[in-house]
């Protein structure tokens, strides 16, 4: 992991990174990294993808819509909010 | 006559119903509780005791006009700050949440409140969950009513201290990867993490879907049963909820030693400080006298369950706290430059660092080129260890293992080593990749007086026995622990 590498990383998961905390940041990420790749030394070429997904016991509802928020409990906790829309900054250049 | 802050859940659910007791005056004696030690402890970030007594007074007007909605009708029970309930801020330690009120309630709050508990909110965390100490909170770091200069364990160190400081007879927590178990392990309480599945994670603010569950603290045992049974059930909003027969707590009793097979782990292959180690296996030899057959099961798989855990909860982490983006709803900050800006700078001061740290971990396990060697090998290995228990649960009832390898350490001692604070959780975190069920239950002191846990482990969906053997080990005298009168 290098800095470069970091800097995608971050702007991936749009954080922004201080140039005072990339070198703590990076050394912490890589210890992390080399403490997580312990799990290359365990054999898993026996399990199928398909074990994966044996625990998960998904049934979906209907797709019937019921009761949902009101736009104007939505309206309270948006940070910016007018005439049923939340307000963004301009998207399209003009 | 016992304080009434002193009393047990079970004494203040009979007190209640008998009659001797009203809600008021139990609430108003929490409140003052409160008010005399939080300002040390700080397990709570916000009472509002209007709130509060309203919630208890409206209690007894139903218990006099014989309108009561359940037995439970009045008691306490303090909620995490992770926990939505409609009018409430719900900021999980966060400062990008910091002013969000809920416009909605979980579900296991509905249930809650269609029982008439008495809701104490915000009890303070780590920031969303994550972190095995409070020190991750943005807001205050809580401490232990055992020591105030140490920690009560995380993420629901908030939860665990209004339980053991006897500020509330039970509380909720959520618990990811040890996160209701330790700090209860830690503050000397019971703590249970449900199944996976068991309870419904609607209206939990999410770290990981795959590991959450939400579960109860409680100051004794009857308390975990109780709410096993309120909050576990199908729910609609909530698709992995598991069809299974309803957990009642009537089938729980008292389980007879005598001819049961115990799991147990070789204690010099981990690093458990001494007293742990001892107590541990004082309980054993205990057990073993009461005619239980130890059986010594292979952990080795263990060593590998926090790399694990790390890989597939940061990875789920990043995806679900994509949604805190500055647009619809939390901290939003302004910037002259494009929409990639406000999310990024919104991020930026809304989260901590520790968030900080597992979102760009989580985002670099599933970028393209480590995906299949990171997050990919992780879930496989996650396949092994729920197999390993599987294994385990053939040949023995109950999995018995300390909840934490050490008692509770001193604010900052481990803060500058994320490693190291990871490993707090190397018993617990395993638990939640099986998805199988376990409890902590206090276990005594250690020399210093600070309690020690013991965690047992059943299959999935077996908490009726889970819950019988946490019975009869909270019997024994060794396991004793007596909750502190005075916060020093």
């Amino acid at each position: 992991m290098d800095e470069k590498e970091l800097k995608n990383i971050a702007n991936l998961a749009k954080l922004n990174i201080e140039e005072n905390e990339i070198s703590g940041m990076l050394s912490d990420f890589s210890r992390i990294v080399q403490y997580v790749d312990e799990i290359k030394n365990l054999d898993t070429s026996k399990v199928g993808d398909d074990e994966i997904y044996e625990q998960i016991f998904y049934e979906l509802r209907k797709d019937l819509s019921e009761n949902s928020l009101k736009r104007e409990d939505l309206a309270k906790i948006a940070p910016s909010y007018e005439n049923g829309y939340v307000v963004v900054p301009k998207v399209i250049e003009t | 006559m016992k304080e009434l802050i002193y009393l047990t859940y079970s004494e203040i659910k009979n007190k209640l119903n008998d009659g001797s007791l009203s809600s008021e005056d139990l609430v108003t004696a929490y409140l003052q509780r409160i008010n005399s030690v939080d300002s040390k402890l700080k397990a709570f970030l916000e009472i509002n005791q209007e709130k509060i007594l309203k919630q208890a007074k409206e209690s007894d007007v139903r218990r006099k006009s014989g309108k009561l909605l359940s037995e439970f009708d009045g008691i306490p029970i303090g909620i995490k700050d992770n926990i939505c309930i409609t009018g409430e801020i719900t900021s999980c330690s966060s400062k990008i949440l910091e002013n969000f009120v809920s416009p909605y309630d979980a579900t296991v709050i509905t249930k809650l409140k269609e029982k008439g508990f008495v809701l104490f909110p915000r009890l303070n965390m780590d920031e969303f969950a994550m972190g095995s100490s409070t020190e991750n909170s943005a807001f205050q770091t809580s401490k232990n009513p055992f020591d105030s200069e140490r920690i009560p364990g995380g993420s629901s160190g908030g939860s665990a201290a209004a339980v053991a400081a006897s500020m509330l007879p039970v509380s909720l927590g959520s618990d990811t990867g040890g996160s209701i178990r330790q700090p209860a392990s830690l503050c000397g309480i019971w703590g249970l993490k449900p199944t996976y599945g068991r309870v419904s994670r609607f209206g939990l603010i999410a770290y990981a879907s795959s590991l959450d569950q939400i579960g109860p603290f409680s100051n004794d045992m009857q308390g975990i049963i109780d709410l096993m049974e309120i909050l576990s059930g199908i729910d609609s909003k909530d698709q992995t909820t598991a069809k299974v027969e309803h957990f009642e707590s009537k089938s729980v009793s008292d389980i007879d030693w005598k001819g049961k097979k115990i799991g147990i782990m070789k204690t010099e292959d981990f690093n458990f400080s001494p007293d742990v180690n001892v107590r541990y296996l004082e309980i054993l030899k205990s057990l073993e006298a009461k005619g239980a057959q130890l059986v010594p099961l292979d952990f080795s798989l263990l060593k590998y369950a926090i790399p694990v855990y790390y890989l597939i909860a940061t990875a789920e982490c990043s995806s679900n706290l994509s949604r805190f983006d500055g647009i619809r709803y939390g901290l939003r900050k302004e910037t002259s430059g494009k929409l990639d800006d406000l999310y990024s700078e919104s991020r930026s001061a809304g989260f901590g660092k520790e968030v900080k740290r597992r979102i760009l971990l989580g985002t670099f396990s599933l970028s393209s080129g480590y995906y299949d060697a990171y997050y990919g090998k992780a879930q496989k290995a996650r396949v092994l260890i729920r197999k390993q228990y599987a294994e385990f649960f053939k040949s023995v009832d109950v999995i018995l293992q300390p909840t934490s390898p050490t008692t509770a350490f001193k604010v900052g001692e481990k803060t500058k080593d994320p490693i190291q604070m990871y490993q707090a959780d190397i018993l617990t975190t395993s638990v939640n990749l099986a998805g199988v069920p376990a409890i902590s239950c206090p276990a005594g002191v250690d020399q210093n007086g600070l309690p020690i846990g013991i965690q047992l482990t059943t299959s999935h969906f077996d908490e009726s026995k889970l819950l019988g053997f946490a019975k009869s080990l909270s019997n024994l005298d060794l396991c004793k622990v007596s909750l502190p009168k005075e916060i020093k």
